[in-house]
């Protein structure tokens, strides 16, 4: 019995179904019991957090987490489908601390939200961009450009015409 | 016994017969004095020679010992060897611009640099270079020494005020807790020196250390104060302000140090006075501890050459001090400050107070 | 009388930061309260370059992520590839695959330990390692004619087999490098103000370095026995034998001798690989799909396709860089572009904790302790 399966055993309510990705378990998870789930999963022995992946499919948004368990050694992989419109999740910074830089990363590029999250706040990108870049519908088009302000901080603007630039 | 560089110049004048009628020719003008005055420019003007070449050889010798132990060449392009490079360097430092900050006090900002450097010139007068070397025979001059090294606090805190940075000020204020926390071991491991000699004078110092035990081992008071030579050598090191306790000019912390602001000239001025102060630190290491210019088991020596002879047993020494500087910056990393505050003053005067007991009670009981 | 806090920023420019990163320091007096790390100066947008380059134009990207060691960010994304794909390599490939990445595991470890002692004050450790590394990349120059960025390994295998001459001087390279360890343990691990520097700074337990997702020396410095050559192992490290290095203590000084250690154990890797390193005839009989294909199977690798179409799916796959576990997560839509590519770098992960092992302390310990993280920018910001 794969640790997906166990999941399913311990908390039937979550989880939507059960596969394997690739060579790994995985588990498809309701958004609403993802905090739920996330702490079962913790009890069961998975205490590295390897990753938070968010993909933009044009029907949906899909965030991926990749459990590993330095006890036992193995692998599970949690996924959450939102709607597309207001992808909104459930934050997992109270298990995993790793998770805030992740979690941030995430919202930064992909979009989603994580309610629950301390600090949510960009983190690669200045404060001011304007889009996210993963998503498949962002505006390659119109160039920012970021200078430094008065105080050292950051001003994104879509206007370059007091840059030197050589055309 | 020729006591002092003057009557060492005035020695050899009348060697070429020269002194008697120059001497004439001033009482003739009833201006004799003059003559004095002119023989004692002469002296420090050999000096300042000596003292600036000397700068210049060592910031030479550094690149080149640092470079040797990362295994590198170190300067090879100027001149041979690279032994053009101090010039080069001093020729590049002149032709920059000089910098005074909009808010610096301009007075104060221009003095500091000088007030620097003018005491670590005023040392080497009582330093005994060879036999009869000296430029004048203090009775105080181990005291005069100490007292003149004091000077540098003050100017360090002028340059730190002056430049209207409050990072200098703050770098200022950390090199001036740095020079007085190590001043204190210092004089106390010197003092523990004078108590076998009975004299501060630097040339009684020198004398004190003739002869020879089993007519082997040299009478240095390195022997008689291990303790006390490795406290002045580590706390000598730390006034100087070089690796291992240099976080002054790190470049990895956040205060650029006390010269920030300075460029050109006056920057230069401050690197010269570090390295003259090397220099000066090492001539005094060897003077109280290794034995000055004597080396008791060399074979007889005629009385003509002994001049020469002794200074360059002298500065064959203080170069050995100075290399050991040298090799010491490149192998350990820096101290962080307040370990640096606390060994200068929870281990090392305590260490210094108990070389003076010790010292002191084996004096009284006749075992020196 | 009271005293105010201080907002003190460090960088982005700054000699100790190993790159463009920038803190945001909150001050008492010395110490510091409280240190928000600033990244994004190196951001280039790698993952979304992913979606719009095929497969093997995505290779050179990779390289620039981890520049100082650019083979296992190679190896990390081709393996995701190649078990997504399902391509067998040659065995002779996987061994020459060995070869860069240990030997680029001990570049890191060189420029590492250089830097960290750079920032203390001894520049003689940073020549030094560097002059070892010297020696290593002229190998890397003579394998595949790049110093830095090597674009070497691809699906399927090697670029090209290894020149003459490569494992002579490999071999010249292991017997000299041996010697040097000894030296750089003499000079810099009993020394007493380096260990004053670095005992007891920076301390962090196991639980809480698992929590933050740490990985790879610095995980090891805290006590957790786990590397992924060993527990999930990739390539031919079964069939290799090597110790795990790790140290309880936690603090600074346990991570730097986890890295020498990790010299050593690099040392032995290669020496045993070099042994055993099969002829250059031994030539695998993978072919793989429906592809058009170029380029003929060779020792070193299997066909070759420029443009390659894997079935469509979604794969994680991490291996053990030397910084930490580097992961690449590939979701393919069955064209010639992958669709997603998320890439897990072991330095960002690393830098989450820094702000919880420097409170309390001084800026000094602050570069103390993130000199022995390893941070290297261009895989934080990707």
């Amino acid at each position: 019995m794969t640790s997906a399966d166990e999941l399913k055993q311990k908390l039937p309510a979550a989880v939507v179904s059960t596969g394997m990705q690739l060579n790994k378990p995985m588990a498809v998870i309701k958004k609403e019991e993802l905090l739920n789930a996330a702490r079962i999963v913790m009890e069961m022995g998975f205490d590295h957090l390897s990753v938070i992946t968010g993909t933009d499919y044009t029907d949906r948004f899909e965030v991926v987490y990749n459990f590993f368990s330095y006890e036992k050694k193995q692998n599970l992989v949690l996924k959450v489908i939102t709607d597309h419109d207001a992808p909104e999740v459930d934050s997992l910074t109270s298990l995993w601390k790793g998770a805030e830089w992740l979690e941030r990363e995430t919202y930064d590029l992909v979009g989603i939200k994580f309610t629950g999250h301390p600090n949510l706040v960009r983190i690669l990108l200045p404060d001011g961009w304007v889009g996210h870049p993963l998503r498949k519908d962002y505006d390659m088009n119109t160039e920012q450009f970021v200078t430094m302000g008065e105080d050292g901080n950051d001003i994104v603007s879509t206007d370059g015409k007091n840059l030197l630039r050589r055309k | 016994m020729i006591a002092n560089a003057y009557e060492l110049i005035v020695y050899i004048l009348t060697l070429l017969q020269v002194y008697e009628p120059l001497l004439n020719v001033f009482q003739l003008l009833g201006i004799e004095y003059v003559l004095k005055i002119i023989i004692v420019f002469v002296e420090i003007g050999v000096l300042f020679v000596f003292v600036l070449l000397t700068v210049m050889f060592l910031t030479w010798m550094e690149r080149k010992v640092v470079a040797m132990v990362q295994s590198r060449y170190g300067p090879m392009v100027t001149g041979p060897r690279g032994l053009l490079q101090p010039v080069m360097d001093g020729i590049k430092l002149i032709g920059k611009e000089d910098i005074v900050p909009a808010k610096a006090d301009r007075w104060v900002f221009t003095l500091a640099p000088f007030i620097v450097f003018i005491p670590a010139l005023l040392v080497f007068i009582p330093l005994p270079f060879g036999q009869s070397l000296i430029i004048s025979d203090l009775r105080v001059g181990l005291l005069y020494i100490i007292a003149i090294s004091a000077i540098s606090p003050i100017a360090i805190l002028l340059a730190g005020w002056a430049s209207n940075n409050k990072y200098s000020l703050m770098g200022a204020m950390r090199a001036v807790a740095q020079d007085i926390s190590y001043t204190i071991p210092l004089a106390l491991a010197a003092i523990a020196v004078v108590m076998f000699t009975g004299s501060l004078s630097t040339v009684d110092i020198v004398n004190a250390q003739n002869g020879t035990w089993f007519g082997v081992i040299p009478k240095w008071f390195i022997f008689l104060q291990p303790l006390g030579f490795i406290l002045f050598l580590i706390a000598s090191i730390a006034e100087m302000g070089r690796i291992p306790f240099d976080f002054q000019e790190s470049e990895s912390e956040l205060v650029a140090g006390f010269f920030t602001e300075y460029s050109g000239m006056k920057f230069a001025m401050f690197f010269l006075a570090e390295y003259a102060h090397l220099f000066s630190v090492s001539a005094i290491i060897v003077t109280l501890f290794l034995g000055g210019w004597a080396l008791p088991i060399l074979p007889f020596v005629p009385a003509a050459l002994v001049p020469l002879v002794s200074l360059g047993i002298f500065l064959v020494k203080t170069y050995a001090v100075i290399f050991f500087a040298m090799w010491l910056r490149d192998t350990v990393p820096r101290v962080r400050i307040d370990q640096l505050l606390n060994i200068g003053w929870k281990i090392m005067i305590p260490l210094a107070l108990l070389n003076l007991l010790v010292t002191g009670f084996l004096i009284t009981a006749g075992v020196f | 009388m009271e005293t105010d806090e201080l907002i003190i920023n460090m960088g982005p420019v700054h000699p100790s930061t190993h790159g463009v990163l920038r803190f945001r320091l909150r001050m008492d007096g010395e110490i510091i309260k409280e240190c928000t790390p600033v990244l994004g100066y190196l951001h280039r947008g790698t993952e979304k370059l992913g979606e719009m380059k095929t497969y093997m134009q995505f290779i050179p990207y990779t390289d620039r992520l981890d520049y100082v060691s650019a083979f296992p960010n190679n190896y990390a994304f081709v393996k995701a590839v190649e078990e997504l794909a399902g391509i067998e390599v040659p065995l002779r490939a996987e061994y020459i695959r060995v070869i860069t990445m240990e030997l680029n595991r001990i570049v890191n470890h060189l420029v590492s330990i250089g830097s960290l002692l750079m920032d203390l004050g001894a520049a003689t450790m940073i020549m030094w390692g560097f002059r070892e590394r010297e020696n290593a990349l002229q190998l890397f120059e003579k394998l595949c004619g790049a110093r830095m960025t090597f674009n070497y390994i691809k699906p399927g295998g090697v670029r090209e087999d290894i020149p003459e001459g490569f494992i002579p001087q490999l071999n010249e390279f292991l017997k000299d490098m041996e010697k040097r360890i000894e030296d750089y343990e003499q000079l810099i691990n009993s020394n007493e103000i380096f260990m004053m520097r670095m005992k007891n700074i920076g301390v962090i337990g196991a639980e809480e370095a698992v929590n933050y997702g740490m990985t790879g020396p610095t995980l090891r410095g805290s006590g957790v026995n786990y590397d992924l050559r060993r527990y999930e192992p990739y390539s031919i490290y079964p069939d290799l034998d090597f110790k795990v290095c790790s140290r309880p203590e936690g603090d600074s000084y346990a991570r730097y001798i986890v890295r020498i250690d990790e010299m050593k154990e690099s040392l032995h890797i290669l020496r045993q690989v070099v042994d055993t390193m099969p002829e250059a005839r031994i030539v695998s009989n993978a072919k793989y799909g429906t592809a058009p294909m170029t380029g003929t199977p060779s020792a070193v690798s299997t066909y070759f396709p420029r443009i390659f179409t894997p079935p469509a799916g979604e794969i994680y796959s991490r291996i053990e860089a030397p910084k930490g576990e580097l992961g690449f997560y590939i979701v393919s839509d069955g064209t010639t572009k992958p669709y997603r590519v998320k890439i897990r770098s072991p330095s960002f992960c690393n830098l989450t904790a820094i702000p919880k092992m420097v409170q309390g302390l001084k800026i000094p310990d602050l570069i103390a302790a993130f000199g022995t993280i390893d941070v290297v920018l261009g895989d934080v910001d990707r």
